[in-house]
């Protein structure tokens, strides 16, 4: 069988070299990638959007709606680490024999959780709404922010953490991130654009087509910072104490 | 203004019933139901109303979403052939939530909200998959109806989380080989829409591009592997038979179903006839690679004892007839393939509509529940036979006009081998089904009451044994008897069928 899997992998690797044989050079400019919509989006993307971060343009609104089902790519795997790993009544074997019961009196630990808690959640909020201008939006400022939530259950405990931010309320914010993003693009269908059409938003903002698409923009990115962080907990929550959330790491 | 926007409606609607759903455990089970079967009815509204007017101006509709133009935007297609596609997979949708109201709660007594959001994310994917223009968009909804179908599937009874894993890996693999396939389109040709990428390929200097040969190769490699195509199909018996009972009706008709959309739409929409049958040098080998799948399939489904692998064996076959419908490469095996992807998604849900009913009553998996079901389950047992004589080919149901096309086609073709192995495998079927009614007619129904060791009474009436009438509930025999009645209808308006939807979706070169 390894054998069989060896040669596969052989035949796998002679397959990629022999298309690398007609690809373009590396980074070349006159590539078809480089040359085809490339240009449309770099003269276009800022006069049409008022975002100077094009990578932001082509993510959340050329290609807004893979964006959309990437952050609902996220929150279904939330729901399914759920659905299978929670506690049902059917009870289920233990999944972790031993369990570290911490109490979280580590004054070091406490401390410096303390300083840098705070500052990576300033720093997240950040990097959300910075995206317009700057590397950032709502994947990285939400996995940020996620993060600051695992080092507080991490520096004092998981009850600590669920005491202060519950699972129900994980959820809301779960379901919540991508309604706010479909919830956009359902107001500009209301208004009579095209769903995710965030021009179909400068009635209500009362300000003009091409700002209208900025503000769109923040908007779906804060959704996504919503998504991606609670997802980030949940899963935490589910996978460190076995699906139990009384205790785990 | 609900017409111009029903393409995102499709999508959209069933989305939001299952970010709903996720919120909705408080408000109990019926509620969680009734939110379940409202977005199924919505994205059947609207898919009908697409269809409608695809049907009315006899073109295409582009949807532009956020209404950017494509190429630098995703356009949503709704053609004769995604229209058709759209409207199986939210009818089958509908039925199946339906048919969900008793198993579902059963099998989840905890979480259903959760269960229905999942059910719904599912046909999310798949109907944005079949509308989809973009070949990554298309990606991202593989990989949502892919992630809600694991999830879904490990809720089934023991060892489905085995089989579930096994079936993640397999499917991630395929998900890769299609991104790796769009990979090589990218970068040869610096667009993601369907027909922007289908007017490059066809120029000159990209027809003999061994890049995008071999990206025309991996995408293809992908799908088979998510389709379950022989000897790619391994994954599928073990993780459908597993399935919680609902599971299995939403998941086995309508995931194959739409990996074979996928495919003929890259076959016919990205690349042309005149591209893969001229420059693939594979593309003679398939056909064998069909009857192949066709013959293994029925053989192995012969071969099981379980009720529900036997189906799932169907399913491989049936995978290698539509197989063999495309790439043999002519106008009546393509309609043959089309038309049999309606055929057997309503014939398969018919099937594991019937069983899950069975097995729902008896709690046994095994062929022996099927003793005596005529007496017990009279409905059940007719819809089960008219399922089978589908699964056979025996007219008017509409199993016998998509393989009287796909025989046609193959035979202008001269591909006597795929002939031979529609034949046969009918046959095999024919055989099998019958080995189940004998089953059925002749074997001892009280053995099984003792088997299953259930409490109601059977007592003696005119020296004839009596077996006490035990129907399948309202709720699964309504959407038994609508599917097992439109595989009747859809058989005798066949020739209405392929005039208005498929005749128009015939790619050109055929």
């Amino acid at each position: 069988m390894k054998r069989l899997t060896l040669v596969i992998l052989a035949i796998c690797a002679v397959i990629m070299l022999a298309a690398a044989v007609d690809l373009p050079d590396w980074a070349d400019p006159a590539s078809p990638a480089s040359t085809h919509l490339s240009p449309d989006f770099l003269e276009q993307g800022y006069g049409e959007t008022a975002t100077p971060n094009i990578v932001t343009v082509v993510l959340a609104d050329y290609r807004s709606y893979d964006t959309m089902f990437e952050a609902v790519v996220v929150f279904a795997a939330a729901l399914i680490v759920l659905v299978v790993l929670r506690h049902t009544p059917r009870k289920r074997r233990k999944m972790l024999q031993h369990r570290p019961v911490r109490e979280g009196r580590d004054t070091v630990l406490r401390g410096a959780a303390q300083l840098i808690i705070p500052v990576m959640q300033i720093f997240a909020l950040y990097v959300v709404g910075h995206g317009h201008y700057s590397p950032g939006g709502g994947f990285q400022g939400g996995v940020i922010f996620g993060a600051s939530f695992i080092l507080l259950a991490l520096c004092y405990n998981l009850k600590f953490t669920i005491e202060r931010f519950r699972e129900q309320a994980v959820l809301v914010c779960v379901a919540g991130g991508v309604l706010l993003y479909a919830g956009v693009g359902a107001v500009c269908l209301a208004m009579g654009w095209n769903f995710l059409g965030y021009a179909g938003l400068a009635g209500i903002l009362g300000v003009g087509e091409v700002m209208a698409r900025s503000h769109g923009i923040l908007a779906v990115e804060v959704g996504v910072g919503i998504t991606v962080f609670s997802v980030m907990m949940s899963l935490y929550y589910d996978l460190a104490s076995g699906g139990d959330l009384d205790e785990g790491l | 203004m609900m017409i111009d926007q029903a393409p995102a409606l499709i999508i959209i609607f069933p989305l939001f019933i299952s970010l709903v759903l996720t919120l909705a455990g408080s408000l109990g089970p019926r509620v969680a139901y009734g939110l379940l079967l409202c977005g199924m009815a919505g994205s059947l509204l609207f898919s009908l109303l697409a269809l409608g007017q695809v049907v009315a101006d006899n073109q295409a509709i582009h949807y532009r979403m956020g209404d950017w133009p494509p190429p630098m935007g995703i356009e949503l297609v709704i053609d004769h052939l995604s229209g058709i596609v759209l409207v199986l997979v939210s009818a089958c949708a509908l039925l199946t939530a339906v048919y969900s109201l008793r198993t579902a709660a059963e099998d989840n007594p905890d979480r259903l909200h959760h269960y229905y959001a999942l059910f719904a994310l599912l046909v999310t994917g798949l109907l944005g998959m079949t509308a989809s223009g973009d070949v990554f968009n298309l990606y991202v909804l593989l990989e949502i109806s892919a992630l809600s179908s694991y999830g879904l599937l490990a809720r089934g009874r023991g060892p489905a989380y085995y089989a579930t894993f096994k079936y993640l890996i397999v499917g991630t693999i395929g998900a890769c080989f299609y991104l790796l396939g769009i990979g090589y389109l990218y970068i040869m040709t610096g667009s993601l829409n369907m027909l922007d990428l289908a007017e490059i390929i066809s120029r000159p200097e990209l027809q003999e591009s061994v890049s995008i040969k071999i990206g025309f190769s991996l995408m293809i490699l992908g799908v088979w592997i998510k389709m379950a195509l022989f000897p790619l199909h391994a994954w599928l018996p073990n993780a459908y038979s597993k399935a919680g009972i609902t599971t299995a009706c939403l998941i086995a008709p309508l995931m194959t179903k739409v990996s074979v959309y996928i495919m003929l739409r890259i076959m016919f929409t990205v690349f042309s006839v005149d591209y893969i049958f001229d420059s693939i040098a594979w593309s003679q080998v398939v056909i064998y690679l069909a009857s192949a799948a066709a013959l293994i399939g029925m053989i192995s489904a012969l071969a099981q004892r379980d009720l529900r692998m036997m189906l799932c064996y169907i399913v491989v076959a049936e995978i290698g007839y539509m197989t063999g419908g495309a790439w043999v490469a002519n106008a009546a095996g393509y309609t043959g393939a089309v038309y049999h992807i309606l055929a057997d998604g309503l014939m398969t849900l018919c099937l594991f509509m019937a069983v899950g009913a069975v097995i729902y009553r008896t709690g046994l998996t095994s062929m022996a529940a099927m003793q005596g079901i005529f007496q017990r389950m009279p409905i059940t047992a007719v819809v089960l036979v008219i399922g089978a004589a589908s699964i056979i080919g025996i007219p008017p149901t509409c199993g016998f006009f998509s393989k009287f096309y796909l025989i046609q086609g193959a035979a202008q073709a001269g591909a006597w081998v795929f002939v031979a192995a529609l034949l046969i495998a009918s046959l095999v079927a024919a055989v099998m089904f019958f080995k189940l009614l004998e089953i059925a007619f002749f074997g001892d129904p009280q053995a099984l009451e003792q088997e299953a060791a259930s409490g109601h009474g059977h007592g003696e009436h005119g020296g004839q044994p009596v077996v006490a009438r035990h129907e399948a509930p309202l709720s699964m025999l309504i959407p038994m008897v609508i599917t097992a009645a439109g595989l009747i209808v859809l058989g005798l308006y066949t020739k209405e069928v392929v005039e208005f939807f498929i005749g128009w979706s015939i790619p050109a070169g055929f």
